[in-house]
């Protein structure tokens, strides 16, 4: 009796079944992105006159150059710090939106930094400009957390103000203090040599920030699930009453997390900047990654190494998609927002495919209760 | 030149520019708070004004006829709206998900359409797009100071005001209104006083994707005249800030929208001037939103606070 019982369960814990819930999330995300790929295409097969080639392009034109490879993981890194930033303050069930406007903001310090002489060493003056954008980063991410905790203010529309006020400051303080005469737009002056960042492989131009990205996920991935702090975030997000009265503080817990998303923005922001430009733009340079973080934060369902890998493969299709614009003048590259918009959706849906996963666990349960 | 500046907000011509200001806002604030009557925290207003802005210019132009562009631009919106109560309600997805992620991705998804079909990825600036126009109101028009102020505006103008007056009229005045402030205290009570509160929480979704997605149509078919990229530029979060605001007064609502209209006729009237700085004045009803919102959650905590020492 014992023996068939461990054997049954045995068995139970290596079939492959839809009742395994890490196992059903994958099959689901697979799913979605059959979905939307089969949207994408019927989308492509209305707009271009190829539409076999040009989803081939989307999916496989990133491999065929070097330069693109190169390109993806190079632009990849700054969207996944976003995304590492949404998925903590959504984690918490905070929806503080203030990511945007960090990024924007946190370029200046950068910019300033990077373009005067604080110091000679090339080891010490990138640091610098991290440490800067982290420090302000997490200043600013806190104010909006810091009044909904306290005064219960709406976080989502005073960080979404906030985010234009920061952009307008950012373009105020480089109009006035920083602009070159050289240049017609509203620009910094060009970082100086030391604050470039080396490569650790050349021919790809792929920096050190990836081992950055990879140290931080790995720590964030720690913090979220082996440590008090991530045990508190992910108990207030899923269950905000019972954390509340099992002792856990709303307020000290939304400041941490709020401080945790803005270093995580700085980092972001400085990681674009000193790796993708050679001088600060604010209105293009960081537009739009704060915005972008929140969705992949949704695509990597909050969880650390599933924000990076969806920020890899976004970005990945992106690139597909300049490819494809580049031979095929018929596709812009935001075709990339339609795909994401229903992977998005569909995997945020927890009813998607529930029935399916509904008749396999009662399948099982029969079967275990006709044993 | 800056005392020229303060005299322009003393004229007619401010508090005329205030009302065409303020039409898409407070679309954008009953549009949330009809939403917000039935408990649903409708962010999507954005989003919903870009699509149906789109819209709008895009079904004036192919049917030719500006009031086919209308309906087709609240018919995207309410669509739009369908597709959050789908997915939040059938699907059981977060709800704020969803709308985040629609205003995330609307203005790439609307460009990516206007390329489609203008080969512009701006605005529709090149489509001869025939569009709404002002109304003058026969006899009102002649009265000295008052016929500046009511007549001569934009139709969809006209139309906001109107609808105000009918939705004020719903959530206040009728059984269906009671019901769906019902669900909003307290969903539960409401259920078990037979009310369907899912139905109504529909109901009240497409109304407010009908009310917001009016505040596109007037931007792109009666104030701008085209469709250009991000010309929503947080008017629908306005809408929403002054639902925060009030709180569920009504009278509040209209105020508040009408005091960030005011911040932003400000704002564009100072941004002509070289005496302020460009960028700061662009901000200013942004910033105008966030204090006062904060203002007020701070007034209601500390009045809350008070409240319950005095009980005590």
């Amino acid at each position: 009796m014992t023996d068939k019982n461990t054997n049954s369960k045995y068995s139970k814990k290596y079939k492959l079944s839809l009742t395994n819930s890490k196992l059903f999330d994958a099959i689901k995300m697979i799913i979605a992105i059959l979905i939307a790929l089969a949207i994408t295409f019927v989308i492509l097969c209305l707009v271009s006159d190829d539409p076999i080639n040009a989803l081939n392009t989307i999916l496989f034109g990133p491999l065929t150059k070097r330069r693109y490879i190169g390109s993806v993981i190079e632009s990849f890194i700054p969207y996944a710090f976003a995304g590492l930033a949404a998925g903590v303050l959504f984690k918490s069930g905070g929806f503080n939106l203030g990511a945007e406007g960090i990024f924007i903001i946190a370029g200046v310090v950068v910019a300033a930094i990077a373009s005067a002489p604080v110091t000679t060493s090339s080891i010490l003056h990138p640091i610098l400009c991290y440490l800067g954008a982290m420090a302000l980063g997490a200043v600013l991410m806190i104010i909006p957390s810091f009044l909904k905790a306290k005064f219960n203010t709406n976080e989502m529309v005073v960080s979404l103000m906030l985010n234009s006020i920061y952009a307008a400051i950012a373009s105020h303080i480089v109009r006035t203090y920083m602009m070159t005469a050289k240049s017609n737009s509203v620009a910094s002056k060009d970082y100086l040599a030391t604050a470039k960042i080396p490569y650790l492989y050349e021919p790809y131009r792929i920096s050190i920030c990836l081992i950055l990205l990879i140290v931080v996920t790995v720590i964030l991935h720690l913090v979220m699930f082996k440590s008090r702090l991530g045990y508190q975030i992910r108990l207030s997000g899923s269950n905000p009453k019972f954390a509340e009265y099992s002792g856990i503080s709303a307020f000290k817990l939304a400041i941490s997390t709020a401080a945790i998303a803005g270093v995580l923005c700085g980092m972001g922001a400085t990681t674009h900047l000193l790796t993708q430009s050679s001088f600060y733009t604010p209105s293009q340079s960081l537009v739009g990654i704060g915005f972008s973080g929140m969705l992949l934060a949704m695509l990597g369902k909050n969880n650390p190494i599933g924000i990076v890998i969806a920020a890899f493969l976004i970005k990945y299709l992106e690139q597909g998609t300049a490819v494809l614009y580049f031979v095929d003048k018929s596709v812009p590259a935001e075709i990339v927002a339609i795909v994401e918009g229903i992977i998005i959706m569909l995997i945020s849906s927890q009813h998607f495919l529930r029935r399916l996963r509904e008749q396999q666990l009662l399948k099982e349960g029969l079967e275990e209760h006709a044993e | 030149m800056l005392s020229s500046l303060f005299s322009t907000l003393f004229t007619m011509k401010f508090v005329q520019t205030v009302i065409r200001l303020a039409t898409p806002i407070v679309f954008a604030a009953i549009g949330t708070f009809v939403a917000a009557s039935t408990g649903i925290g409708n962010i999507a207003i954005e989003s919903i004004m870009t699509f149906s802005a789109l819209a709008g210019v895009l079904g004036s132009y192919l049917t030719g006829n500006a009031w086919v562009g209308v309906c087709i631009g609240f018919i995207v919106g309410i669509c739009t709206a369908l597709l959050i109560a789908f997915f939040s309600m059938k699907m059981g997805a977060n709800a704020f998900l969803i709308m985040i992620a629609l205003n995330t991705f609307a203005d790439s998804v609307a460009i990516f359409t206007l390329y489609q079909i203008t080969g512009d990825k701006g605005t529709t600036a090149s489509l001869a797009t025939p569009i709404l126009g002002t109304l003058d109101i026969p006899i009102i028009k002649d009265i000295p100071i008052l016929g500046e102020i009511l007549s001569g505006h934009y139709i969809l103008t006209y139309i906001c005001w109107i609808l105000v007056i009918l939705l004020f009229i719903l959530i206040y005045k009728t059984p269906l209104g009671m019901h769906m402030r019902a669900c909003g205290l307290n969903p539960d009570s409401a259920r078990t006083a037979g009310i369907n509160v899912e139905k109504l929480q529909v109901f009240s979704l497409i109304l407010s994707g009908f009310f917001a997605s009016l505040g596109g149509v007037y931007l792109s078919l009666n104030y701008l005249k085209i469709f250009s990229k991000a010309m929503v530029s947080g008017q629908g979060w306005m809408g929403i800030a002054a639902n925060g605001i009030a709180n569920g007064n009504y009278g509040v609502l209209l105020l508040s929208a009408l005091i960030f209209a005011i911040f932003r006729a400000v704002s564009i009237i100072f941004s002509s001037s070289t005496a302020f700085p460009v960028d700061l004045v662009g901000a200013v009803p942004y910033f105008s939103v966030f204090f006062l919102l904060t203002l007020v959650s701070i007034i209601n905590y500390y009045r809350t606070k008070r409240g319950k020492v005095e009980e005590e």
